[in-house]
């Protein structure tokens, strides 16, 4: 870690201002004009290879007169974070957009225009992302003098999509409501014939000020917030939560409770993987897949009901550990039950291979290249099957991953099917995993008592691997164990605007099928 | 295909394997069941999601499934507002879904029904007064049944949608 720090005070000298090491994190403080600059260097030089993992700004208001930016960087090898942060002070609205060179920066840097008010320079596209055209100029809800529960009034305006014009080209508009049992959020297409042109995505329909909401609540309190961020991921995103919340408060999460989260993350991944592999398969009009895959979620979801009386696994983790305990007959049903599902499963699998339309519908559609991937920042199952070989889980242990050795699915081609892929595997390692939990798991209690209380302006940030991908949360402490500022984010975030490559070329009815194997959530996108 | 079938026969009938929901809920009021009276064999659902966390929207999938299989008694998802006799509605209402809803409440032709489906689209649940949110579902467009929950469980749906029809005690 100090050999970073070393090496990027060689190559800048005095423009470091400062470099801590913060939680096990290098933090380097610049000032703004040079951020760009530093941020390139991690980007692209061979040793560090960032990737841009969160960007996100923080308002010290009322404390201090200044705004804070934050850029946290993944390093391609060992996989460590890396923090660059900047001030603007006073009235300063303006910085240097880093986009141009770091793509993955892009809907960051207009989610803080719209939230804060502070503008990238240079940034290639700067229209509103969260804020409809409707909100009234002016509003950036997370700014500190805006009122949590304001009234908020309406002005016209319309949302410039980019066009693509010429002979036979034409535009198909969809949603926000659209077919099927699913969450609202636009998609423009631009087609020529059949094959897409152009899509862009326009999402935000389901903001409800989450990151806000958190500021009104205790530290202790936000973890059902955290469970409602998206409700597929209610464990992922409370886990995420906790986790941080009790670094801020030195809390030693007893090793039977990190065991316990282990479990539960992975039967979490089991429901949502078993239902989305039968998902794929009935976006092709297979419906028998479907049918046995919504069968075995469904089970696995009756399963989580009788172990925690929650089918979501909600209520379950505490600040400290977990509110739910589990008595050595109910981990052998467990494992008892995960045997069968997994003899099932198996004998599903063998018949979705020997169906020669179906592979041909999966094989070579929706193809997200490794180089898009690594630009974009993409991560999760997305990223595996694009050859982007990251799993939080092994890279970066949390709970009880530590002892619990995975082994990370991974596939080239980035199409459908190997996204489907990466799916089946996981399946298979996570019925391993809980194998490996019931064997391994300590006797004690599962849950521990804060040491402190955090000073205001005291921070954390944690990672979880959800079943989607990399959970990220940052809490800034306020005084008396309020919540100053909590940067929430799902790989949903990350992952939606690579759909927008994966399509191009693609026939228009291929699209859902692409979309139901990306399988984003619109709610903890949209925050 | 004789994998496909060995498969069917191995895994048999699943439909009903699921716990029973409590009787109590109410919920369905008399003038509910009244408006409710054409579609006592057949209803279709629009299913609309104003910001819901995405739970309710699982546990209306998972209504469809083999398990629950509301088709059994003549429920059915339409794609279109247009071809619906119910809406269904999840989530608080966010500001940007306001004007979606009414769009779909306009185009869905009468005699129609709405249904609130969990805490959020019946009271704002966690969400209430935040500046993002306007609703309740109420608060836009006239709701006739509500199903409570966080999120309710598709047995609890289903029976929300029996006592509905009438086919239920």
């Amino acid at each position: 870690m100090t050999d970073v720090i070393e090496k990027l005070r060689a190559a800048f000298g005095q423009t470091i201002a400062d470099a801590t090491i913060h939680h096990g994190i290098p933090l380097l403080r610049v000032g703004k004009a040079e951020v760009p600059l530093v941020a390139h260097y991690i980007h692209t030089h061979p040793d560090l290879q960032g990737t841009l993992s969160l960007l996100w700004a923080v308002d010290h208001r009322p404390r201090e007169q200044r705004y804070e930016l934050w850029y946290l960087f993944t390093l391609a090898d060992p996989r460590a974070w890396l923090l660059l942060t900047t001030d603007l002070l006073n009235e300063e609205r303006l910085f240097p957009s880093i986009t141009p060179h770091i793509h993955a920066a892009k809907w960051y840097e207009r989610e803080i225009r719209d939230m804060f008010g502070l503008i990238a320079q240079g940034h290639p596209d700067l229209r509103r992302l969260v804020r409809h055209e409707h909100w009234p100029k002016g509003t950036h809800p997370l700014k500190k003098e805006f009122p949590w529960n304001t009234v908020m009034g309406q002005q016209q305006g319309q949302y410039a999509f980019r066009r693509i014009e010429g002979e036979g080209v034409f535009e198909i508009p969809v949603g926000p409501i659209h077919a099927g049992i699913i969450e609202p959020g636009h998609f423009r297409f631009s087609v020529a014939g059949e094959p897409v042109l152009q899509l862009e995505i326009r999402h935000f329909w389901k903001h409800r000020g989450v990151e806000k909401l958190f500021e009104n609540l205790s530290l202790h309190a936000g973890v059902s917030l955290a469970e409602r961020v998206s409700g597929d991921t209610s464990f992922g995103h409370s886990l995420c939560y906790c986790q941080t919340i009790e670094m801020l408060l030195g809390i030693t999460v007893p090793r039977r409770a990190g065991y316990l989260r282990a479990l539960f993350l992975e039967l979490e991944r089991l429901h949502n993987h078993l239902g989305d592999v039968g998902a794929i398969c009935n976006d092709t009009a297979y419906a028998l897949a479907h049918a046995h895959g919504s069968r075995l979620k469904e089970q696995m979801m009756q399963l989580n009901d009788r172990l925690t009386g929650s089918r979501f696994l909600r209520d379950v983790n505490r600040v400290g550990g977990t509110a739910v305990d589990l008595d050595t007959a109910q981990l052998d049903q467990v494992v008892a039950e995960l045997d069968r599902i997994e003899r099932d499963f198996s004998e599903l699998e063998s018949i979705i291979f020997a169906n020669a339309s179906l592979a041909d519908r999966l094989e070579t559609t929706g193809v997200l290249d490794e180089r898009t991937a690594i630009d974009h920042g993409v991560m999760g199952v997305v990223g595996r099957a694009s050859n982007i070989d990251r799993d939080v889980r092994r890279d970066r242990p949390f709970a009880a991953y530590d002892e619990l050795p995975v082994n990370v699915a991974r596939y080239r081609y980035g199409d459908v099917r190997a996204r489907m892929r990466v799916r089946m595997d996981e399946i298979h390692e996570s019925i391993r995993l809980i194998r490996d939990v019931r064997t391994r798991i300590p006797q004690g209690p599962v849950l521990a008592a804060p040491a402190r209380v955090p000073a205001a302006g005291e921070w954390a940030l944690s990672a979880v691997e959800g079943w989607r991908g990399e959970i990220l949360y940052f809490v800034m402490a306020g005084p008396d164990g309020t919540i100053h500022r909590c940067k929430v984010r799902d790989p949903s975030f990350v992952n939606w605007p690579a759909i927008q490559f994966a399509v191009l070329g693609n026939i228009i009815p291929d699209f859902p099928l692409i979309n139901k194997s990306f399988n984003l959530s619109y709610a903890g996108n949209d925050l | 295909m004789f994998r496909i079938l060995k498969k069917s026969l191995k895994t048999g009938i699943v439909t009903g394997r699921h716990p029973v929901a409590p009787k109590d809920e109410a919920g369905v009021s008399p003038t509910a069941s009244l408006k409710a009276k054409p579609f006592r064999r057949s209803l279709t659902i629009r299913e609309v999601d104003t910001g819901s966390c995405n739970a309710c929207e699982m546990e209306m999938n998972a209504l469809m499934n083999p398990i629950y299989d509301a088709e059994r008694f003549g429920i059915h998802i339409a794609a279109s507002p247009r071809h619906a006799d119910a809406l269904v509605v999840t989530g608080p209402v966010t500001v940007n879904m306001e004007k979606a809803l009414k769009d779909a409440y306009r185009s869905t032709p009468d005699p129609k029904l709405v249904i609130a489906l969990g805490d959020c689209a019946c009271d704002c649940g966690m969400f209430k007064g935040s500046y993002a949110v306007t609703g309740p579902v109420e608060r836009h467009v006239p709701v006739d049944v509500k199903v409570r929950g966080c999120p309710p469980r598709p047995a609890e749906i289903l029976h929300a949608l029996q006592r509905l029809q009438g086919q239920s005690d």
